[in-house]
């Protein structure tokens, strides 16, 4: 694992650079899921032959930044598009478009839509008896659309046990914390009930991680709640909910890529 | 019409296997054999719409054709994010099959309607709209949806509207003469088919013959033919049952206002605002002023 720790920073990092370089938000976002996405990539997700890959979608597309760097440093995506993020006739938007890179599998932005796309492609992959899984990251602002419990209601149902959700459990939305807005907790008892296997896991620990994803789903879709830090990596950005929209300085990015080593 | 385009859909699964049915909690007697027969290429995603588009752009990127089936309100209302994001922005080949158009299900009441469909519609890039006024197009539109490899809405009314065309063979894309005549053209789609068709019947009898002209395909509409066929006409009338400010009418009044044609427009449609009237289809024609009685009226007073 200590491989995936290691492309871990340099995810962060990159994001980090590409933070500063489009003077854009959702750092925090970014950071907080960026072990999530290493385990997938580097150790999870199947992705050759391309034509027969599992899915991977980011739903909680504002941190399209984590995405980029992942597909740029496992070298899906070349590393020079990421220079034109968020840039006036650049090549990639603040959230997802999938026409614009390989590797990003549906457009996404507004929040309870890429989950629900990816019951359909799951359960359209077991229709046609293929293997192909589906996994799809979500926020816990996000699991406040109405949609994603429209989805859970249906997926145990249509016993769609080749699709994985993952919550960014971050503990900070737009502007609070979920469980000072609305009756949030008991996450993992609100799955279950919906008929999901369900696991908790510290979503930092890459072992736990794949533990979680290697887990047997007992037939049922699974869940898995992954507790973790809102800008992760970068101690003055840690839980902080400003770094939900505040801008990379050139002195925060000095301070933060020193951090991260 | 609902059943000609259904029994033409769920009779190519015979000779496709990339197919699938969608239904929002619809289709009582209309799915109930064929879910029987094709039970993995039917679903029931029940009374949750934005979960049925987002799950059906799904199964689409998974390799299936997927028809869509829910009142039209509950199809492109509830989940228009769903519909624009996942579906028209992402130009996946899913087909919004919409029943109730206009106000085809009266006296159901106002949130059964759809009267300002083609007002959403045309918010939605990459959208092919179709609104077919009998059998015959409502078979040949589901031909076309059959094959497009991108988004389609076709607006249905409900069943047992009458057959129109005597030709069973045409191009969908362009307008339709169903009737020649000369100096008034009445442009029609949909399910206001009938009274236009009466009007027809009406005028000839007074000596007046109108050009009937179909429009089945609204959106991208086929503005040159549109043009072309009624170049020597003095009036044209565009008549519909949906809202006048945002529907066919309006589109035909903006093309009117570019082109600067020689002829007359007048457009029949809903007033714009919310019905309280309790009255059947007919009943609510008449007194919206969409009716055989007021096409007639507004030719014969042109042409006084």
């Amino acid at each position: 694992m200590q491989n995936v720790r290691d492309t871990a920073k340099e995810i962060r990092r990159t994001v980090i650079e590409m933070a500063h370089h489009s003077k854009g938000g959702h750092v925090g976002s970014a950071l907080s899921c960026v072990d999530i996405l290493a385990v997938l990539y580097w150790k999870i997700l199947k992705l050759d032959p391309w034509q027969e890959r599992d899915i991977f979608i980011l739903s909680k597309a504002h941190a399209a930044m984590a995405l980029y760097s992942t597909l740029a440093i496992k070298g899906i995506i070349d590393r020079t598009i990421l220079d034109g993020y968020c840039q006036n006739n650049g090549t990639l938007p603040a959230h997802l478009d999938k026409l614009t890179a390989k590797g990003v599998e549906v457009s996404a932005g507004s929040l309870g839509h890429g989950f629900n796309i990816g019951l359909g492609i799951a359960y359209g992959f077991k229709n046609k008896k293929n293997n192909r899984k589906v996994y799809a990251v979500i926020g816990d602002g996000e699991s406040q659309e109405g949609s994603i419990w429209e989805g859970a209601l249906f997926a145990s149902k249509l016993g769609i046990d080749n699709f994985t959700a993952i919550i960014d459990y971050n503990n900070l939305q737009g502007y609070g914390r979920p469980c000072e807005i609305c009756s949030y907790e008991p996450v993992s008892e609100k799955w279950k009930a919906f008929g999901w296997h369900a696991i908790e896991v510290d979503g930092h620990d890459m072992g736990s991680l794949a533990g979680a994803f290697e887990e047997d789903h007992n037939g049922k879709p699974k869940v898995i709640i992954a507790h973790t830090i809102k800008g992760k990596g970068v101690s003055f950005m840690e839980n902080q909910l400003i770094w939900h929209y505040y801008i990379v300085t050139d002195e925060h990015r000095e301070k933060a890529l020193s951090n991260i080593e | 019409m609902r059943n000609a385009f259904i029994d033409t859909v769920t009779g190519a699964f015979k000779k496709r296997d990339d197919l699938f049915i969608v239904s929002g909690d619809g289709g009582l007697g209309v799915f109930d054999d064929f879910k029987e027969t094709h039970p993995d290429r039917f679903l029931n995603l029940g009374v949750a719409e934005q979960n049925m588009a987002s799950f059906s752009a799904g199964l689409s990127v998974a390799g299936f054709k997927v028809f869509m089936y829910n009142i039209i309100p509950f199809l492109l209302y509830r989940c228009y994010e769903q519909v624009r994001n996942d579906i028209c922005y992402q130009e996946l080949p899913v087909v919004l099959v919409g029943i109730g158009s206009g106000i085809s299900y009266a006296p159901q009441g106002m949130t059964h309607y759809s009267v300002e469909d083609l007002g959403i519609t045309q918010t939605l890039p990459n959208l092919t709209v179709l609104s077919p006024i009998d059998p015959v197009e409502a078979r040949i539109a589901a031909d076309y949806a059959l094959c497009a490899d991108k988004p389609v809405y076709v607006r249905l009314p409900k069943r047992g509207e009458p057959l129109i065309h005597t030709s069973t063979e045409f191009d969908i894309t362009k307008p339709q003469v169903i009737e020649n005549g000369n100096d008034v053209a009445i442009i029609f789609h949909g399910s206001i088919a009938d009274e236009v068709i009466d009007a027809g019947v009406k005028l000839k009898q007074d000596g007046i013959r109108p050009l009937l002209l179909s429009v089945p395909m609204i959106q991208p509409l086929n503005i040159e033919a549109l043009l072309d066929m009624v170049d020597d006409m003095k009036l044209v009338v565009v008549v519909e049952e949906h809202f006048e400010n945002c529907g066919l009418g309006n589109i035909i009044k903006t093309i009117y206002a570019s082109a600067n044609p020689s002829w007359s427009l007048k457009t029949l449609g809903l007033p714009f605002s919310f019905i309280h009237e309790v009255k059947n289809t007919k009943g609510m024609r008449e007194f919206s002023g969409i009716s055989a009685s007021d096409i007639v009226r507004t030719v014969k007073e042109f042409l006084k």
